[in-house]
């Protein structure tokens, strides 16, 4: 039967009225909910965001990372090095890198250099998707480099617009050709990024045919990584050794540190929403108590109070919650999380245009409703229930 | 139908301020009658109404209607007395007023199980019955002062209760108000009805259809 249960059912019958009926009430604090999930869940999504994207890159990377000290100083690395790591057992796919930061004095900026072997296998998968269509004879005849978008924002802006010609130690110029710019999905990792041959930045930073920036390698069997720690150090008094671990561990506390600020944020917010939900269900607000005691005086008990308070704020917390998640998720994933962005990424060298990847953890969205729906409920019930218990010929006064 | 065995009514009770609004009040209503509780404003009888309502708790004594003891009763079943037993009217309507007649008037009756169609068709009989059915879909905040009060009428009646207690339901209310009031009141009393009305109204105290007026005064019947 088309005419069933709910729509003859009084109760949800008397619920759907009052709540239009008494939208005044409802719209307020649906607005001020909306902007409090909308704010921690916006947070929490450019949290996830970023997490996921730079431990995606992490997990592409080698896990251990040496490079020579002096004095607690890094210097270059001797390739000397590389044919020693080599041969210690459990190690694999080493290689040497040369990268570093090219300082452009005028502005006070500086882009990252990275060097790249384009014929070791090891580095061609994740060059794919950075090169892709890309004609390495015709890049590799002529001095070229591959940037990242703001690398092309600055220069553009500085009339660059083909061609930049690197400060060498020796005080010469080295002109290198832009080729073109790196895809946008690489943005949060690749936009102060410049990538070039490695002689060609061998060349711009001045380093020897035997040195290095630093060396990476894996170790399989992750039960070794200690002990491969111990033979580095007794090899070389001077080596520095960073494991993928340790990046990761550091990118987490970073992203964690920036949310926990706004979660420390939301919840001073949360706490003056529930002081404001409170007083206006409390004693004092009288049109509420007036209500509770004309339903008691008709005939309803404290549980029938109860449970129309109950749907009635599961219903707005509810909306509330649906209407926020929606207007996040277009803040960040679709318009980029204007101003907010800034906050995680603030501090960047180039401005950064970062396209989030949509990343939603429904574990993550459950507990943002549960730790607002929790206190929200109890602000609006243990007032309403307060009223319920005194008698009607009181409340309705 | 209703019977009163040795009330009183202490507010604040075991404090500086407290107040003895009703003492030792005996009284038996039986059924069909219709009482009037007269005096003057604080003298008790609208206090010994709630009691009768359950919307209160006597502080000695014990009320005992339709054989069921009613002055203890815990909140549940208070709330269900009020719900099927008795229907009330309030000196200033106590209506929700966000809401149309009909709505207010099936509020009673949201949680008595019965299905929304059912209820709907009593709304409208008690509607008809206190003479406001033709406002069924007006706003309650846009009715005249007795109108409302036929519109709580209509809302005491909906469950169809044996015992109706009304709480100075005329003195919001114009004389023309007033004597349309005591019209449904007696086509009440005619339904066989057990009435008991609060008032001060000189209008209530010589009409035929009033088997008792019982004066009170500071918080006792005087006889």
């Amino acid at each position: 039967m088309p005419n069933s249960k709910f729509s003859n059912n009084a109760f949800l019958h008397f619920l759907t009225l009052l709540l239009f009926k008494q939208k005044g009430k409802h719209i307020g604090a649906i607005l001020i909910s909306v902007i409090i999930i909308f704010l921690l869940s916006s947070v929490l999504f450019i949290s996830a965001s970023l997490q996921h994207t730079l431990l995606g890159t992490l997990e592409k990377q080698a896990d251990f990372t040496v490079s020579r000290v002096e004095a607690g100083r890094a210097v270059n690395t001797p390739l000397s090095w590389l044919d020693k790591i080599v041969e210690i057992n459990g190690v694999s796919r080493v290689t040497s890198r040369i990268y570093g930061r090219y300082y452009f004095a005028p502005r006070e900026k500086s882009f990252l250099i990275v060097g790249i072997d384009f014929f070791d296998e090891q580095n061609s998968k994740a060059l794919q998707k950075l090169s892709q269509g890309i004609n390495l004879k015709r890049f590799l005849s002529t001095p070229n480099m591959l940037i990242g978008k703001g690398v092309q924002a600055f220069l553009n802006a500085h009339y660059y617009k083909k061609s930049f010609s690197f400060k060498t130690p020796q005080g010469s110029f080295k002109k290198v050709n832009i080729y073109r710019t790196l895809p946008s999905q690489s943005d949060l990792i690749a936009n102060d990024m410049i990538i070039m041959p490695i002689d060609l930045a061998r060349e711009i930073f001045g380093l020897g045919e035997a040195d290095a920036t630093d060396i990476t390698f894996n170790v399989p069997n992750g039960a070794e990584w200690d002990n491969i720690i111990a033979k580095l150090h007794l090899l070389f008094y001077d080596v520095r050794v960073v494991e993928k671990r340790e990046v990761r561990k550091a990118y987490e506390n970073l992203y964690n540190y920036k949310g926990g600020l706004f979660l420390i944020l939301y919840l001073i917010a949360m706490v003056t929403f529930m002081l404001i939900l409170y007083q206006r269900y409390s004693m004092v607000y009288s049109t509420e108590r007036k209500e509770i005691g004309i339903l008691r005086a008709v005939g309803w008990s404290i549980k029938d109070i109860l449970k129309l308070k109950l749907y009635e704020t599961i219903i707005v917390v509810f909306v509330s919650f649906v209407f926020g998640v929606i207007l996040a998720y277009l803040y960040v994933f679709v318009w980029g999380a204007p101003v907010l962005n800034q906050i995680f990424l603030g501090g960047a060298n180039l401005s950064n245009h970062v396209v989030f990847v949509p990343v939603i953890h429904f574990g993550l969205l459950g507990s943002i409703f549960l730790f607002y729906a929790v206190p929200f409920l109890a602000a609006v019930l243990i007032p309403a229930w307060k009223i319920a218990v005194t008698p009607p010929k009181e409340a309705m006064l | 139908m209703v019977v009163l065995e040795n009330i009183s009514k202490i507010y604040n009770e075991g404090t500086p301020q407290a107040f003895e609004a009703l003492s030792a009040i005996d009284m038996r209503v039986d059924r069909g009658e219709c009482v009037i509780l007269s005096g003057v404003s604080g003298s008790g009888k609208s206090t010994l109404l709630a009691l009768i309502a359950a919307l209160d708790k006597p502080s000695n004594g014990k009320i005992v209607v339709k054989g069921e003891l009613i002055s203890k009763l815990p909140d549940l079943h208070a709330s269900e007395y009020r719900a099927k037993r008795i229907g009330v009217v309030f000196q200033h309507f106590n209506l929700l007023e966000d809401l149309s007649v009909e709505e207010n008037v099936i509020v009673p009756l949201i949680h008595s199980g019965l299905p929304l169609p059912t209820i709907q068709e009593m709304a409208a009989k008690s509607m008809q019955r206190a003479a406001i059915g033709h406002k069924a879909a007006q706003s309650v905040k846009e009715l005249s002062g007795g109108e409302k009060q036929r519109c709580a009428i209509a809302r005491a009646l909906v469950h169809e209760p044996e015992l109706i207690l009304c709480d100075e339901p005329t003195a919001n209310l114009d004389k023309a108000n007033s004597l349309k009031f005591i019209e449904i009141l007696e086509m009440l009393h005619t339904l066989g009805k057990t009435i008991i009305v609060a008032t001060h109204d000189p209008l209530f105290e010589k009409l035929s259809f009033v088997s008792r007026v019982i004066h009170m005064e500071d918080g006792v019947i005087k006889t």
